[in-house]
């Protein structure tokens, strides 16, 4: 089995996302699984970067400690990340820039490759920007991997940037390859050749898979302010935009954005919009407006440490309990939380649905590990995936003809009303952040208040009916542990799990509110020893499973909040603890 | 208290609660006279109401309508207006909503040239909330939340609209209706962001800026005195905020409205464009 983890680190500004993405899909494309994570602190230039890539000829859920390969494009990476190499692992490393005499009495051994990239770079007149070639194309050579697909991914990358750009940069890719070549000649022993029947994947961040995944919705705008996690989301749209026939807005602050996408969804069109903790809180008084005046809308909330400004560029899974909480007054939401790229695709279409079938906000629980990291995929499995896009209760043209005096918040058995666009003839209507009688008209009569909150609430009892899903448990049913988790931590456990199955399986939450009283707690009843594994420090699903159906989960718990993810080790070791 | 339905044509809601005498009836006429020589029927524009006295409007006008929260209807007029650029889309709010608790989205509508149109009711005191200051209260103006009298200074809506690019910004007052309606219509038939800062007395909060208190002070701007095509002569004529204060349209010019650039909009208007979509060619980039 082949499973190997490259480490390369150096200064933030020397490309260092860019020669983990092409890392990837070196492997992708070569018939192998990756995952990747990376490390960046909140600035520009000079700060220490890391991306790691998981690459295994089987599938991959998660980043791992032990380091195969660490490149180091400075002594700062060497300094920091030795001791994770594991032994007899490589480091790739400029021996004649950096003397390495000094860490001598290391008690670990390496194997040293040495890539005098500082050499390569002046003798041949490179750009220091070419240092992140110079790195892949040696990589390329110690992996045993196919320089022509390296070679090709440059010449899409850089396709508009013309000819010249492409052969530069191929050219400090064939250097360090023929650099590691000479003085190595059989490579690193773990290898990735390319296999014989190579199954297309693609390699894909959580951000990108979510907008493609609004695209595949139907999703026409998209108004965000940039905030870590979810800027790249904007980013990928705003690059998309026209092609999807969806306007991206950059609005000013995360009001506006939320307003703009409630005027738009309003008017008729499926709005989403993205943000963080700090964004989603200047959102929260018109995510209570959603509630009143029932208007869709999807916000894709990507967690990462707090309070205030935290650890911007982080992770962490925190703001569950607020984002349940979130806005004033009673009215029904719906919170999902995808564990995987395939489950940010699946329930990003998932939540333009329920919002049109619900007429409420949808929030997508997303964080920095998801959002920002690239996981290989099948494109099959996301080209394939088969669904409806489901508007609800919006009255097509000749609906709205045969009712004669419409009113958009008719009081209706499943809490739903007909909704009509405004423009359309027959529509007349208004919606209000007051509270209202049937027709739109601000009330304060106590009979009708009371319907409408009725009215209201049905929608959860509809949901829990209709749309609900109760956790999904993956592994072993007999195993003697039960973990229970959600969002983004089911990689590293089911990761985890491939070490020791049998010992333990998960218990995985997507489907975060509303939550089924009976059929939980049943379920939860039925477990045998349970432990509790949330990126937070509060343990707030367990505190929400509590509140919903009484039982106390917290006895066993692996908490992290470091504004790292928790890595399969570390369960493991949690699990060997409970000495099950 | 019944609410007419789609076959009245008159835009009638309910009666107004309103203080006799306020301001807002002037306005409210005025609306009502604009919508009807606009050809307008309740159905084929949308109004989106701020938070306020002004904002209360919203039952008393049977329309299409977005009643938003206090400080946010500018948003939410660009979110309608980018969704379906052929709705004419209004917002009625009030000093407090839209040059306090939302001034910031101000100057964003303005600078997009957004193609709606903002009415504001101006009458520089809070009235729903019963009688703080309002941010164009004048220096001095006492009130329950500056018992001492205001420290700052009146904000400048017509100069702040017109330096951060507004395309038409009038001022009328509630208590001259017919002008009023002109300039409505006006300001609706622009095609670009357009303002109208409307002087509206408070007869129950408000014992300084009375009916009498801008009968003596204002004037109204004709082609002999103003060219409101000149930015210069716009900003110079907002300056006149206290001594003569001038009526009319202050500033009028031409540039393309924010939708004009959205090649998305170039066909249809957003909310009939096609939902499914073939995600080959966006997958291509990822394998």
């Amino acid at each position: 089995m082949i499973d190997l983890t490259v480490k390369i680190g150096g200064e933030a500004g020397f490309g260092i996302m860019t020669t983990g993405l092409f890392l990837g899909k070196i492997a992708t494309r070569s018939g192998y699984h990756a995952f990747e994570y990376s490390e960046y602190p909140s600035l520009i230039r000079g700060g220490h970067n890391i991306i790691e890539v998981r690459i295994s000829d089987e599938k991959v859920f998660s980043q791992e400690k032990k380091v195969d390969v660490l490149v180091c494009l400075n002594e700062e990476t060497y300094i920091l990340h030795k001791e994770e190499v594991k032994e007899n692992g490589m480091v790739v490393i400029d021996q004649e820039k950096i003397d390495m005499t000094k860490y001598r009495n290391l008690v670990k051994k390496f194997t040293y490759v040495n890539l005098p990239f500082n050499k390569i770079i002046k003798d041949n007149g490179l750009a220091t920007v070419m240092i992140n070639n110079i790195a892949l194309g040696a990589l390329t050579y110690l992996l045993g991997a196919e320089i022509s697909i390296l070679k090709s991914l440059i010449s899409e990358q850089f396709a508009r940037k013309g000819e010249e750009i492409i052969n530069k940069n191929i050219k400090g890719v064939q250097l360090g390859y023929e650099s590691v070549k000479k003085s190595n000649s059989d490579g690193y022993h773990i290898k990735i050749p390319k296999t014989k029947e190579v199954i297309p994947q693609m390699y894909i961040s959580g951000n990108e898979i979510i907008g493609l995944g609004s695209v595949a919705a139907g999703c026409k705008f998209y108004a965000a302010y940039p905030m870590t996690p979810s800027s790249a989301l904007l980013h990928y749209l705003a690059s998309k935009g026209e092609k999807a026939g969806m306007v991206v807005k950059h609005a000013e602050d995360e009001i506006s954005v939320i307003n703009m996408a409630l005027g738009a969804s309003w008017a008729g069109v499926r709005s989403m919009v993205g943000t963080s903790g700090g964004g989603f809180a200047l959102m929260v008084e018109s995510v209570s407006l959603a509630g009143i005046t029932e208007t869709p809308i999807v916000v894709i909330m990507g967690q990462r440490p707090g309070p205030a400004t935290g650890m911007p560029t982080w992770t962490e899974q925190g703001d569950l309990l607020f984002v349940l909480h979130a806005g004033h007054g009673e009215f029904p939401k719906i919170l999902l939380a995808p564990g995987d790229i395939e489950e940010a695709f699946k329930l990003t279409i998932e939540a333009f649905n329920l919002a049109d079938i619900y007429q409420t906000p949808v929030i997508l629980l997303g964080d920095k590990y998801l959002q920002e990291g690239h996981q290989s995929i099948e494109y099959s499995r996301i080209k394939n995936y088969e669904f409806k896009i489901d508007r609800g209760k919006l009255l097509k043209r000749e609906e709205l003809d045969k009712i004669k005096d419409y009113k958009r918040y008719l009081i209706t058995d499943d809490g739903i009303s007909p909704r009509a666009l405004p423009g359309m003839k027959g529509s007349l209507h208004q919606v209000n952040s007051y509270e209202h009688i049937e027709d739109g008209h601000t009330t304060e009569d106590a009979q009708q208040r009371s319907k409408q909150v009725d009215k209201r609430n049905r929608k959860t009892e509809t949901f829990l009916k209709n749309h609900t899903r109760l956790p999904v448990l993956y592994g072993d049913k007999t195993a003697p542990l039960t973990i229970i988790s959600w969002g983004s931590m089911k990689g590293p456990v089911l990761q985890a799990m491939k070490e020791w199955n049998g010992k333990f399986n998960l218990l995985h939450f997507t489907y975060i509110w509303p939550l089924p009283q009976k059929e939980l707690t049943e379920m939860l009843k039925g477990l045998n020893k349970t432990l509790l594994i949330e990126n937070n420090s509060t343990a707030q699903l367990g505190q929400l499973l509590k509140m919903v159906t009484g039982i106390e989960l917290e006895n066993n718990k692996l908490l992290k909040y470091s504004g790292r993810p928790i890595y399969p080790e570390e369960v493991l070791e949690k699990v060997k603890e409970m000495k099950i | 208290m019944n609410a007419s339905t789609t076959s009245n044509p008159g835009f009638s809601g309910y009666f107004p609660t309103w203080c006799p005498g306020c301001g807002n009836f002037g306005i409210w006429a005025a609306l009502k006279t604009a919508f009807s020589k606009l050809g307008y029927n309740p159905e084929s524009f949308a109004i989106v109401y701020g938070i306020g006295c002004s904002g209360n409007m919203n039952d008393f006008l049977w329309v299409n309508s977005f009643h938003a929260l206090h400080g946010r209807s500018l948003p939410n007029a660009i979110g309608i207006k980018i969704a379906n650029r052929d709705l004419p889309v209004i917002v009625i709010a009030g000093d407090g909503d839209c040059y306090g608790e939302g001034g910031n989205h101000l100057i964003h509508a303005a600078r997009g040239n957004h193609d709606i149109t903002v009415i504001i009711h101006d009458n520089r005191v809070y009235g729903l909330t019963t009688g703080q200051v309002a941010p164009t209260a004048i220096k001095g103006f006492k009130a329950k939340s500056t018992p001492s009298g205001i420290i700052e200074v009146e904000i400048n809506p017509v100069a702040l609209s017109v330096s951060q690019g507004a395309t038409f910004v009038a001022q009328g007052f509630s208590g001259d209706i017919n002008h009023l309606v002109d300039l409505i219509v006006m300001a609706v038939e622009h095609r670009g962001f357009s303002l109208v800062n409307v002087f509206q007395p408070c007869v129950t909060f408000n014992h300084k800026t009375t009916y009498q208190w801008y009968r003596e002070r204002i004037y109204k701007l004709s082609n002999d005195n103003h060219d409101p095509s000149d930015i210069t002569k716009a900003l110079n004529k907002s300056l006149e905020l206290e001594g003569k204060i001038p009526l009319g349209v202050i500033y009028k010019n031409e540039r393309p409205i924010y939708t004009d650039s959205l090649i998305q909009l170039k066909d249809q208007p957003l909310i009939e464009a096609k939902l499914d979509i073939d995600l080959s060619s966006f997958m291509a980039e990822f394998i």
